[in-house]
């Protein structure tokens, strides 16, 4: 049952008068697999995520979810939970009321709707709080209790609309690693908006990123990182530079770079970690003239520049810094360049 | 059942619905009010009356089975979808097709010689299968992804676009018609322009020495003074309290709310017993000068009197708004540079306030335009647009056709007035309001203006005493008009008398028909005038539509015209078939609804305005749809905004005259009109008592509504506090 | 939830209740003083049991009501007001034929009127026209005719009613055309309007308003002067030496009306002497038209009064009516 389909997008368009948010996407999402829409803003992963919860409605193309087209269907008709930016917990409620309010308005009764929420509550750690009003508790408790929320109703889709905007910068890791953690243990499909790289690449099993409307990728993390399709990808999943040059005979050539790159022959683009620059003093092979040299805490980062590119490269403390004015020879290693146009 | 069959047999479910319900009423409830002359069907329904020659009506009745028909192939399909729309329209125009005297034009009497004997307004019948030929195209709409899909607000976008559109658009529409047919039905531009430009619409005499001004120039000549002097007041009244060290600013601001709840009439009656010809002051001053006391208060005097007395605290509060609003720093910024009080007050506070000013100066002029009630009383002969609209329907020589002119003058004037508004503030951005805490304490007056304030203020405050005096003493001694103060009850007598006699509780005083009649409307007319406004409020706030725009303008629009202006409007196009529902109830109820939905509407928009968005959508992605929505998770949330809809709503229902004066019947009189009698009759301690009456009931309804809506428990912290107040 | 039950049960019970017409109502469209209004309806209403629905208006108002209402009516009896406008009404039939039983105990001019409408319209009451002046107002000599109202000392102090609204004005107008000639009379009413301050919508507002002395003069009939001064104000009632026109106050059923029952209940009522025998008892001291009823001691007496022979049936046609009321739209008016 692994494979069968969750979620499918087949050229989905949503045009908000002569606006186009979402440019004829076409996407399908397995069965239990977290999925990310990462892009920056205006990109349309928003817009995609809603229109999964039926928020919106496509202009033209088809929804479907667990099979069943659900192009012109409203949000109340179609089973999916949804975890907001501002969690959206009902003020006037208390905790269990707000866990308790889907099953409710589902048509179950109201013993049975409670009985779930307390169920869920406890599952996820909340059991003391049932009674408290959202007012009274603190930023992660009430991220939890948009979770349960969301999750009560064994939703077909569970979506996450930048869950963790609102969460203290050093509390995100762990809320990520419960939400990672809870999405496997429920065994729920899950589409999750952000437009952090870093927390993309660390709950998804897949990423979709987004640019102007369009995909720009679809891959796992290690997919992205390692083979960007496009520059744009390459420069938004982590930091990148980008060199253009051309191959020539199965070599990529700019100025005085010089690295073997199989490929057609032409004008080429290439993407070159930082952590993947080697530098060391000294003239010979490409070269560059430090222009920074910037200390931060893990590591070392050097703005270098060269023949070809302003260069960013990140060195590991264990290595001593360079002053910046100091002419520099760059190693880089034959599996370093990913071409990217 | 898999959720997905649910959803489905819910949603054929409510197609089912409306299919029995347009069965129901094409079938079996009787078509029309009043069966027309000669009808005698089988059974009085739409069926009915096709069947016996009134063909005409075949069209609507064959809608329903093509629309089962269509249903079963397609429900959400196009021709289904088309079937209902073309039934709607049918409908419509079938209803003014056959008028009551016959068919509008001639084709159709060749083809149905039954349609000379005409036919009369909609019944039950009628307006239900309106009702469901919306509901079904609503349905329709919705599965077709209208209103991102939810049926309920599909339902109310078009349910609501449709009253408007019958109870604000058709009636103007139908006035502007009434302008332009002559005195023998004809329809031309020659009785128009003759109206329109008749000298006692224009005339300058009054100008150039002679008696009299042509009925538009009063009116503005009136309007233009009572918002110059109200606004002067109201800006003194505001400097002193946000400027001075004035102790009672809360008194004051309570007592702003005075004028809202005081029926009309009243205060022109309490004018005339303290200024009328015998009146305490008139008759004072003649002794002191001895002179012959003279009617020197009716006329432009005595209504710029009593408006100037209503519209004070309304441009007291916009401009107490403005002045609290001005930051302190600015102006020490400007004594740090070495200006002293006086200029600083001329060369900063000044220029910030002119926004404020020009929204109150404005808002008077609108209000003085509408002003019906105070003109009636004190005008002896000098008559107003709003008044000579009235006369032109209501004497003996009824005449629509000078009426609907007037009117249309009057609706051009207050939407210039309003356009005006709106260029002016939406031009000029000064907001020093910046969030930042405003440090600087606000400068005090300048001494001199100081002392004008004060002597602006205090004869103000005084007149507005000693006629708040007479309307409470007024109604309980023997004759307030000749002074006789000897206390009685015999008016509270007169107007609320009762006895248990043998068939239980009898009323006999003459003021219980219009009073439980006037509480029995405003009791339907304010929560459903809620209702609409909120609803309409959320729809514009939270839904998106095609025609969202001139949805919106259209509620706004209903804002704009002057009460005697809708009266007049109501009595043009409801007199008469299709839609004939003058002299009933609901005709009341329904004037008071699109009357002041608006201010529920703004109340609705600013408290959403607050609320994020968000909660709703996770209402609905918890499977809530637009309706469970709107009452679990909306409603709790904007209750100040609720209260100020129903509070407001309710208290215009109950002292609102210039629309209603042409509505009410002798079944169905309301008080304010049973008052305006009293006081052409020359009673006045009636007048008062059934006024103070009045009073007392409403500030118990608003206690109770308070009662009955309740407090929001949001926790400890108090958000979300909707800040509207009614401009009206 | 139970609220918006309790709402909606309310609500369609309220609409539903004009569709069922409620058993025993009466729809009373009232043209005298209010005061006389309210007491016929409490007493119909004690009597009966007949919840009376009463609205006061001028005839004139009424008469237009009805024209409106034509068609489809919602009053069942007009009672009261001038003849003229309840000719009218009789003459295009909005008001009903019924030949009371009562007709036998009426005085001669009650039945005339009732001949003349076709049974359409009844007498219920007589009283001449003439003015009241407060006597704290009006010095030396008194006003005794017509062209005494022409003095300069009275210049804005004079009111009467204006005659698209009510009956006693449209009696004025009528008189004065019989009196003096139709041209004649406008010029009077030109010349007169020099001195009216104001033309109220209810005819006998003028002479409430002599009695507080917001006017000195108030051209009505003449017992609602005398009704002033009974009760106790500074008015005196005028006959004007030039004759007077006078009032046959009439009562009409409305055609179709919704409760005909009883309405015809009320008719034959309302001429019975003790019914009659009410406005004494509310200040109107009208000569009734019930052979039987008492005739109030402070009615002016008729024979005592320069009466013209009045041309019920000439200025009571919608012809005459309409056009004289044009006539004075567009000469008087207008001037306003």
């Amino acid at each position: 049952m692994t494979d069968e389909i969750a979620i499918q997008f087949a050229d989905v368009t949503k045009r908000y008068g002569t606006a186009v948010a979402v440019d004829s996407i076409s996407l399908s999402i397995t069965k239990g697999e977290m999925v990310t829409f990462l892009g920056p803003s205006g990109c349309g992963k928003t817009t995609s995520l809603r229109l999964i919860a039926g928020l919106e409605l496509p202009t033209s193309g088809m929804v479907r979810i667990a099979g069943r087209d659900v192009s012109q269907r409203a949000a109340s008709e179609r089973n999916v939970g949804m975890v907001f930016q501002s969690y959206a917990l009902f003020p006037h409620m208390n905790v269990l009321e707000n866990v308790a309010y889907g099953p409710m308005i589902r048509g179950e009764p109201k013993a049975t709707a409670r009985e779930r929420a307390h169920e869920i509550l406890e599952q996820i750690g909340l059991k003391g709080l049932s009674e408290r009003l959202p007012s009274e508790l603190s930023g992660g408790q009430q991220q939890r209790v948009a979770v349960a929320r969301a999750i009560v109703q064994q939703p077909d889709v569970l979506l996450f609309d930048e869950p963790l905007s609102n969460v203290d910068a050093k509390l995100r890791r762990k809320v990520r690693g419960e939400i990672r953690e809870l999405q496997k243990r429920f065994g729920l499909t899950a589409v999750y908006v952000t437009h952090d790289q870093e927390e993309a690449l660390a709950v998804s099993d897949r990423i979709v990123v987004m640019q102007a409307g369009q995909i720009a990728q679809i891959g796992t993390p290690r997919d992205l990182y390692e083979r960007p399709a496009s520059p744009f990808v390459a420069d938004f999943i982590g930091d990148a530079n980008l060199v253009a040059g051309h191959v020539k005979d199965g070599r990529f050539i700019a100025a005085d770079l010089n690295l073997p790159l199989a490929g057609t022959d032409g004008a080429a683009q290439i993407s070159l970690r930082p952590e993947r620059i080697g530098i060391a003093p000294g003239d010979a092979g490409p070269v560059g003239t430090v222009r920074s040299c910037t200390y931060l805490g893990s590591r070392w980062e050097f703005e270098i520049e060269t023949g070809f590119a302003e260069l960013l490269a990140s060195r590991p403390m264990t290595e001593a810094p360079i002053a910046p004015g100091t002419r520099v020879t760059l190693t880089i290693p034959e599996t370093a360049p990913i071409r990217v146009a | 059942m898999t959720p997905d069959e649910i959803r489905a047999s819910r949603a054929a479910r409510e197609r089912l619905a409306w299919l029995v319900l347009l069965a129901l009423a094409v079938l079996v409830l009787p078509w029309h009010r009043a069966m027309p002359t000669d009808a005698t069907p089988l059974i009085p329904s739409a069926l009915g009356l096709a069947a016996e020659g009134r063909g005409w009506l075949w069209p609507v009745v064959l809608s329903l089975p093509l629309l089962v028909w269509a249903g079963m192939r397609d429900a959400a399909g196009r021709l289904f979808l088309g079937l209902a729309l073309a039934g709607f329209v049918v409908l419509v125009v079938q209803g003014f097709a056959v008028g009551l005297r016959g068919p509008a034009f001639d084709g159709l009497a060749a083809v149905f010689p039954v349609a000379a004997q005409g036919q009369t307004g909609f019944g039950w019948g009628g307006f239900v299968a309106g009702l469901a030929f919306l509901g079904l195209i609503a349905h329709t709409l919705a599965l077709r992804g209208f209103c991102r899909g939810d049926r309920f607000s599909a339902s109310a976008v078009v349910f609501i676009v449709a009253l408007l559109g019958l109870f604000v658009f058709f009636p103007i529409l139908k006035l502007a018609t009434a302008a332009f047919v002559g005195p023998d039905g004809e329809l031309a531009l020659g009785p128009f322009r003759d109206r329109l430009f008749a000298p006692d619409i224009w005339r300058l005499d009054c100008l150039t020495g002679g008696r009299r001004c042509g009925v538009v120039i009063n009116s503005l000549m009136l309007g233009l003074l009572a918002a110059t002097i109200s606004t002067a007041l109201g800006l003194a009244l505001a400097l002193i309290v946000a400027r001075t060290s004035f102790r009672f600013k809360q008194t004051l601001r309570a007592l702003s709310i005075l004028p809202i709840i005081t029926p009309p009439f009243v205060v022109g009656v309490a004018i005339i017993v303290l200024f009328g010809r015998t009146g305490l002051l008139t008759q004072f001053g003649a002794e002191v000068f001895d002179v012959r006391p003279t009617r020197w208060v009716y006329g432009l005097t005595g209504i710029l009197m009593a408006q100037v007395l209503a519209f004070t605290p309304i441009t007291f509060l916009v401009l107490l708004g403005t002045v609290e609003a001005i930051n302190p720093t600015l102006e020490e910024a400007s004594q740090t540079l070495g200006a002293g009080p006086v200029k600083t007050f001329f060369k900063i506070t000044w220029p910030l306030l002119r926004p404020g000013i020009a929204a109150a100066f404005l808002l008077a002029f609108i209000e003085s335009l509408a002003d019906f009630g105070n003109p009636i009383v004190l005008g002896g002969g000098f008559e107003v647009l709003s008044t000579r609209i009235f006369f032109a329907v209501a004497g003996a020589r009824y005449d629509l056709g000078h009426a609907a002119t007037l009117a249309m003058l009057l609706l051009s004037l207050t939407l210039i007035a309003f356009w005006l508004q709106s260029r002016w503030l939406g031009r000029k951005s000064y907001v020093t309001v910046t969030g930042k805490s405003d440090a600087g304490l606000a400068s005090t007056l300048p001494f001199g203006l100081k002392g004008v304030a004060w002597a602006v203020v205090i004869p103000f405050v005084l007149f507005t005493m000693g006629v708040y005096i007479v309307v409470l003493v007024g109604g309980f001694v023997h004759d307030i008009g000749r002074w006789d103060l000897t206390p009685t009850f015999a008016h509270l007598r007169t107007a609320f008398a009762f006895e248990i006699g043998a068939s239980g509780l009898e009323f006999y005083g003459s003021a219980w028909n219009s009073m439980k009649t006037t509480l029995l409307v405003s009791a339907i007319a304010a929560p459903l005038t809620t209702a609409v406004g909120i609803m309409t409020a959320w729809l514009v706030a939270r839904q998106d539509f095609a025609g969202k725009n001139a949805f919106e303008f259209g509620t706004m629009l209903s804002f704009a015209i002057p009460g005697t202006v809708v009266g007049v409007s109501y009595v043009a196009a409801f007199n008469v078939p299709p839609v004939d529902i003058t002299g009933t109830a609901a005709i009341l109820v329904i004037c008071f609804v699109f009357r002041n939905m608006p201010v529920g509407m703004r109340a609705g928009l600013a408290a959403f305005a607050q609320i994020d968005r968000s909660m709703e959508e996770a209402s609905q992605t918890m499977g809530a749809g637009g309706a469970a929505t709107l009452r679990r998770v909306v409603l709790p949330l904007v209750k100040p905004a609720v209260f100020t809809a129903l509070v407001y709503s309710f208290v215009t229902a109950m002292t609102a005259v210039s629309a209603v004066i042409f509505l009410v019947s002798a079944r169905h009189n309301m008080a304010t009109a049973y008052i305006m009698g009293r006081v052409e009759a020359g009673e006045y301690a009636l007048a008062i008592t059934y006024s103070t009456v009045l009073m007392i009931v409403m500030i118990i309804c608003i206690v109770l509504i308070q009662l009955l809506v309740g407090a929001r428990k949001l926790g400890r912290r108090r958000e979300f506090q909707g800040q509207t107040t009614p401009a009206e | 939830m139970r609220k918006t039950t309790i709402l909606s049960a309310t609500l369609a019970g309220f609409i539903a209740a004009p569709i069922a017409a409620s058993a025993d109502e009466l729809v009373l469209y009232c043209s005298v003083q209010e005061e006389w209004c309210r007491l016929m309806a409490e007493s119909f209403q004690r009597e009966t049991g007949i919840n009376v629905l009463m609205t006061r208006r001028s005839s004139g108002e009424t008469y237009a009501q009805l024209k409106a209402e034509e068609g489809q009516p919602r009053g069942d009896v007009w009672w009261g007001g001038t003849g003229d406008p309840h000719l009218q009404a009789a003459e295009e039939g909005l008001t009903a034929v019924y030949e009371s039983p009562m007709l036998a105990e009426l005085q001669d001019w009650a039945v005339s009127q009732a001949n003349a409408s076709g049974m359409r319209t009844v007498g219920i009451y007589a009283g001449a026209l003439g003015y009241g002046f407060n006597t704290e107002l009006v010095d030396d000599p008194a006003p005794a005719c017509w062209a005494d109202l022409l003095d300069d000392r009275f210049r804005d102090d004079i009111q009467v009613a204006n005659p698209n609204s009510s009956g006693t004005a449209y009696t004025l107008l009528a008189t004065l055309v019989q009196i003096m000639g139709e041209d004649e009379a406008f010029e009077f009413l030109g010349e007169l309007d020099e001195n009216i301050s104001q033309y109220t919508q209810s005819g006998a507002a003028p002479i409430r308003n002599a009695a507080t002395g917001e006017t000195a003069i108030g051209i009505v009939f003449m017992h609602d002067a005398v009704a002033q001064a009974v009760q106790g104000a500074p008015i005196a009632a005028v006959a004007p030496c030039e004759g007077t026109g006078y009032e046959i106050g009439s009562m009409s059923l409305v055609e179709g009306g919704p409760n005909p029952d009883n309405a015809r209940a009320f008719y034959d009522w309302a001429l019975s002497p003790e019914a009659q025998a009410l406005g004494a008892e509310a200040n109107s001291f009208q000569v009734p038209s019930n052979r039987n009823a008492p005739v109030p001691p402070e009615s002016p007496a008729l024979d005592q009064i320069t009466l013209i022979d009045y041309d019920f049936e000439t200025y009571g046609s919608s012809d005459t009516r309409q056009r004289l009321l044009a006539r004075w739209d567009d000469e008087i008016g207008a001037r306003r």
